[in-house]
């Protein structure tokens, strides 16, 4: 047999499979479960209602906050500038750009912290960085920063200074409750750093 | 889950290690199957000698099969590929130095090493041509800087531009293939020459 033939009868069965096959578009996770399960424990996604409310305050620019809820609780009430991406939606390619970035710290939230957790675990195995969870979501913040409840007299001074800042932020925010004169503001818990996502370099090639 | 270098599953030194074995193995075929001939190389534009086109395009349908079921498995994922980018005036001029070069000298670059490496005066001579052009275009790189980078066109795939889907495209590459082999074979037959 000619070798043309032999190659023909070879390589077009080939080519006849790969034609039909649908092309394999599935991202690669990129952290193992144990890395993960680790990472989830260590409650490191976590930021608390104060860091959120104080950077809501002075506009830090390098805020993003998430509602993973559907849009009609969206509709209803959301945190100020806060953008709506329903957890169905979360892995539409109209939202990759949103949450694989390194610029902005972005925050899910719900009205628990559940939805907003599995939010992180699902972007944070695909390997993007820079997302992060409101700690106790909507109902933790209305109970800290909306209405905050005043501590006990015996309570220290950290309390009431923790106590201050959150009615402050509050108010600010449109919640209940008067601003203390001279109120100290307690050191804000310190934001999670953003972290750079390293740029993957293809490999290159040539005749 | 290749490319196993961009993936960190080897090293860069490792990568340049394997590269370097690939390369002496594929130095090995190329001369192994008469390439180091600028006769028979330049065979391919009269027609009495159709090893090129073969060749090349055996090894093209290969690989690009390799890689389409490669992706397919989930061995390799071809968005970390390194896809040449196209810019279309500097592609053009240079495919038409490069013909123009490959059918005065019978050699192309990669070639001209080997023939260079058994000894071929002709591919010394090639590659020494070859230098002066490397320095002419290094040197005035400022006077062509602007033909060079003209007519940018990103990093686009052919069966993207006709809105294919790979696997279809090689396919149609495939029989395209096939089809110029027996063109190449009529021709080798129809313009024989005795002795190369």
């Amino acid at each position: 047999m000619k070798p043309r033939v032999l190659l023909a009868l070879f390589i077009i069965p080939l080519g006849l499979i790969i034609a039909a096959v649908p092309q394999n578009k599935t991202t690669p996770f990129k952290l193992s479960a144990g890395e993960l399960l680790s990472e989830a424990t260590s409650r490191s996604q976590f930021v608390t209602p104060e860091t959120v409310a104080g950077m809501i305050v002075s506009k830090d620019p390098s805020l993003r906050l998430i509602d993973v809820r559907n849009p009609d609780e969206f509709e209803k009430y959301s945190l100020p500038e806060a953008i709506n991406i329903p957890l169905s939606e979360l892995l539409s390619e109209q939202y990759t750009d949103i949450l694989n970035q390194d610029i902005k710290m972005n925050v899910f939230y719900s009205n628990g912290s559940l939805t907003a957790n599995e939010a992180w675990m699902v972007t944070r195995q695909l390997g993007y960085q820079n997302n992060f969870v409101l700690e106790g979501g909507l109902n933790y913040w209305f109970e800290t920063i909306m209405n905050p409840e005043k501590p006990a007299s015996t309570s220290p001074d950290e309390e009431f200074a923790k106590y201050d800042f959150r009615k402050s932020a509050g108010m600010a925010l449109g919640g209940g409750g008067a601003v203390q004169a001279q109120s100290s503001q307690p050191s804000l818990p310190v934001k999670p750093a953003i972290t750079g996502v390293p740029k993957k370099k293809k490999a290159a090639g040539g005749c | 889950m290749g490319p196993l270098a961009i993936n960190e599953i080897i090293s860069e030194n490792t990568n340049f290690f394997l590269a370097f074995i690939i390369g002496i193995g594929f130095g090995f075929v190329l001369e192994q199957s008469g390439f180091s001939s600028s006769r028979k190389l330049a065979g391919i534009f009269y027609g009495y000698d159709a090893v090129v086109l073969k060749v090349f395009f055996t090894a093209a349908i290969t690989a690009m099969l390799g890689l389409l079921f490669f992706s397919l498995f989930g061995w390799i994922d071809l968005d970390l590929v390194y896809v040449n980018p196209t810019y279309l005036t500097s592609a053009i001029i240079g495919g038409v130095i490069m013909g123009v070069g490959f059918i005065m000298g019978g050699y192309c670059p990669g070639t001209s090493f080997c023939g260079a490496s058994i000894g071929k005066i002709d591919a010394l001579v090639f590659i020494g041509g070859l230098f002066i052009g490397v320095m002419i275009f290094g040197l005035g790189y400022k006077l062509w800087e602007g033909v060079y980078m003209a007519a940018f066109k990103g990093f686009p795939k052919i069966s993207e531009s006709l809105g294919l889907s790979d696997g279809l495209f090689g396919l149609l590459l495939i029989i395209a293939a096939l089809g110029m082999f027996w063109a190449a074979e009529w021709a080798e037959k129809r313009f024989p020459r005795e002795e190369y």
